[in-house]
């Protein structure tokens, strides 16, 4: 009974969503012409309960592990638990049903239901500590996200998608709860702490055995985050689903998934004793999740390169930007830790913003296609602005957020000595190619000619507001960037089970 | 002879090797999620055995539990999907879910 008292006062952020969620469900089925607003204000208030909640928690630096072990809280967790709560707020608050013309005339209280959801189990995957919990937060992170892909009914595009989306999920996670079984048969147990102590000791049996079993493992994180090849499901996705769900899920299910892949590899797998990557002096899993990162911005840039589908282009991005915070769980030092939470922090302001901009041009137009965008700089000065600034932040031009994420990185690899220098040359090569894609967007929205029959945009005030809000949040942090780095860097230092 | 945790794990890699031989194969989306069925219940197998022959402690038993509920939660879910699919295009077929490419 203590113990449960004493997890809960710690479990505060996600039991305000929980009562959110429940209260908007109540709302919705209650009815009345004051249902919608009532959802929207309650999912707002429930957002802001927790972000509030997770902060004092960040503020106390508070550590300790909730329910018998089940999940931890320390300062890294929370650090991630502000971001995927900021990223879901800002959602909800950004794209309402408004300015989105696809999610226009649906229900709104099972939407709000359902991020409140995704927000809910996001928070759990980041602070799980048990291979039990990790699955189930997993999964439920999946199966939300499955039906919010679904949320266009009628739609063939969003049934689609969620169709592919849920069977490539449900394969990966089955491979890695089968990897998971070995992992419990290997070590016995099923906490991550305890899994820690027994290989600690030496490999139990054969080291294949874990070898297939980590593979498979990896498997299920590289669904989460999209990493080459576990991304064939990304693209289709995120053209399918309604846009506020696009960018919901291209930035909170991701970060969650950087936040499980830390705590697996830095916490579980990595000893003080024989060094970050060697697990025990026998096994090195450095080569593996570098040959992935790698490929994965490679392949998503690349891929990027001949998208003319707004949605798509973003989808190749996103898996590109996926293989560059890889870096920082290669470099598995603080400063690759530190590296990663910067990048994630930059991505959600660069990534949102440019989604922003995308919902906004189809809620006028109609289109996602890049080549009904020529003309937009006439039509729209303050969106093709704002869009400069997110592009120009996502290739990484200083003095840009998204040009810090890349430099924490690049550098936290380039400390890792010159064995690693090739490295974050393919990386710096990457974010070349990426910057001739992010460009040609600008391009068509600035240079090129066309469509001068059409009107101006005229954009509401609250969107002509937020476009700017995430114009500066792209720019202003740049000048408190001391505080910044000091918050990340504050994140690290108590991180439980080091 | 004995039953012993060999034959389990026997059994369990037998029942994986299907699950993906029909995710790979099968072109009916019921199909794959039956396969899909078999690849989670190849772990709980495996739970279950490592649970009374190795680990010594019900852990893996209670993760087999989980393991079926969500299963079980996956599937409501995917079967509404594929239901949708099929009243808007008439067909389970995997094969003609193909408008997004590219």
């Amino acid at each position: 009974m203590e113990e449960v008292l004493r997890s809960l006062a710690l479990f505060r952020p996600e039991t305000a969503l929980t009562i959110g969620l429940l209260l908007v469900v109540v709302a919705d089925s209650i009815g009345g012409t004051w249902r919608n607003a009532a959802v929207r204000v309650l999912s707002l208030a429930s957002l802001v309960a927790a972000l509030g909640f997770a902060a004092q928690l960040q503020a106390a630096g508070a550590e300790g592990s909730l329910f018998s072990g089940m999940i931890v809280v320390d300062p890294l967790g929370t650090f991630f638990k502000i971001i995927l709560i900021l990223a879901s707020l800002l959602v909800v608050a950004v794209f309402s049903f408004r300015n989105s013309r696809e999610l226009h005339g649906l229900g709104q209280g099972e939407f709000h239901a359902l991020i409140l959801g995704l927000t809910l189990s996001n928070l759990l995957l980041a602070a799980a500590n048990d291979l039990v919990m990790l699955y189930l937060s997993l999964e439920m992170v999946s199966i939300t996200s499955y039906v919010m892909v679904a949320y266009l009914k009628g739609d063939r595009m969003s049934n689609e998608a969620s169709l592919k989306y849920l069977l490539f999920g449900a394969a990966s996670t089955g491979a890695m709860v089968y990897g998971l079984s070995l992992l419990y048969g290997l070590t016995g147990t099923t906490s991550l702490p305890q899994v820690r102590d027994v290989l600690s000791t030496g490999i139990p049996g054969d080291q294949l055995g874990l070898f297939v079993a980590t593979l498979l493992i990896v498997a299920g994180f590289g669904f989460k985050i999209a990493a080459v090849p576990f991304h064939f499901w990304c693209p289709d996705v995120y053209q399918g689903a309604a846009t506020p769900v696009t960018a919901l899920l291209s930035v909170a299910p991701k970060a969650a998934g950087f936040g499980i892949v830390l705590r697996f590899f830095y916490g579980t797998y990595a000893l003080p004793v024989t060094g970050a990557w060697d697990l025990s002096g026998i096994m090195s899993w450095q080569g593996l999740l570098i040959l992935l990162s790698v490929l994965t911005m490679t392949l998503g840039n690349i891929a990027a390169l001949t998208q003319n589908d707004m949605k798509r282009l973003l989808a190749y991005s996103s898996i590109a930007h996926a293989g560059y915070i890889l870096m920082g769980v290669v470099a598995l030092s603080d400063a690759g830790a530190r590296s990663l939470l910067i990048y994630l922090l930059a991505y959600l302001f660069m990534n949102l913003g440019a989604f922003l901009v995308v919902t906004l041009v189809h809620l006028h137009d109609g289109t996602f296609d890049l080549r009904d965008y020529p003309g937009l700089y006439r039509r729209a000065p303050l969106l093709t602005l704002a869009m400069g600034f997110f592009m120009l932040s996502l290739v990484g031009i200083p003095p840009l957020v998204g040009f810090l994420g890349k430099l924490y990185v690049f550098g936290a690899v380039i400390n890792m000595g010159p064995g690693y220098y090739w490295y974050a040359t393919v990386g710096a090569l990457n974010a070349a190619i990426a910057g001739f894609y992010y460009l040609r967007v600008l391009k068509v929205m600035i240079i090129d000619e066309g469509n001068e029959d059409k009107p101006p945009l005229e954009l509401a005030f609250a969107d002509r507001a937020w476009l700017v809000l995430f114009a500066a949040a792209n720019l202003l942090p740049l000048l408190v960037w001391s505080r910044i780095d000091e918050w990340a860097k504050g994140a690290l230092t108590l991180y439980a089970g080091r | 002879m004995t039953t012993g945790l060999e034959h389990y794990l026997l059994v369990s890699g037998a029942l994986l090797s299907l699950g993906i031989l029909g995710l790979l194969t099968r072109r009916n989306a019921v199909n794959v999620l039956m396969s899909i069925e078999l690849i989670l219940n190849s772990a709980n197998i495996n739970l279950v055995a490592f649970s009374r022959y190795g680990a010594g402690n019900v852990n893996g038993q209670v993760f087999a539990v989980f393991v079926i509920v969500v299963a079980a939660a996956e599937v409501a879910v995917a079967l509404a999907i594929v239901l949708t699919m099929y009243r808007l295009r008439r067909t389970p077929n995997l094969d003609d879910a193909d408008i997004l490419k590219g």
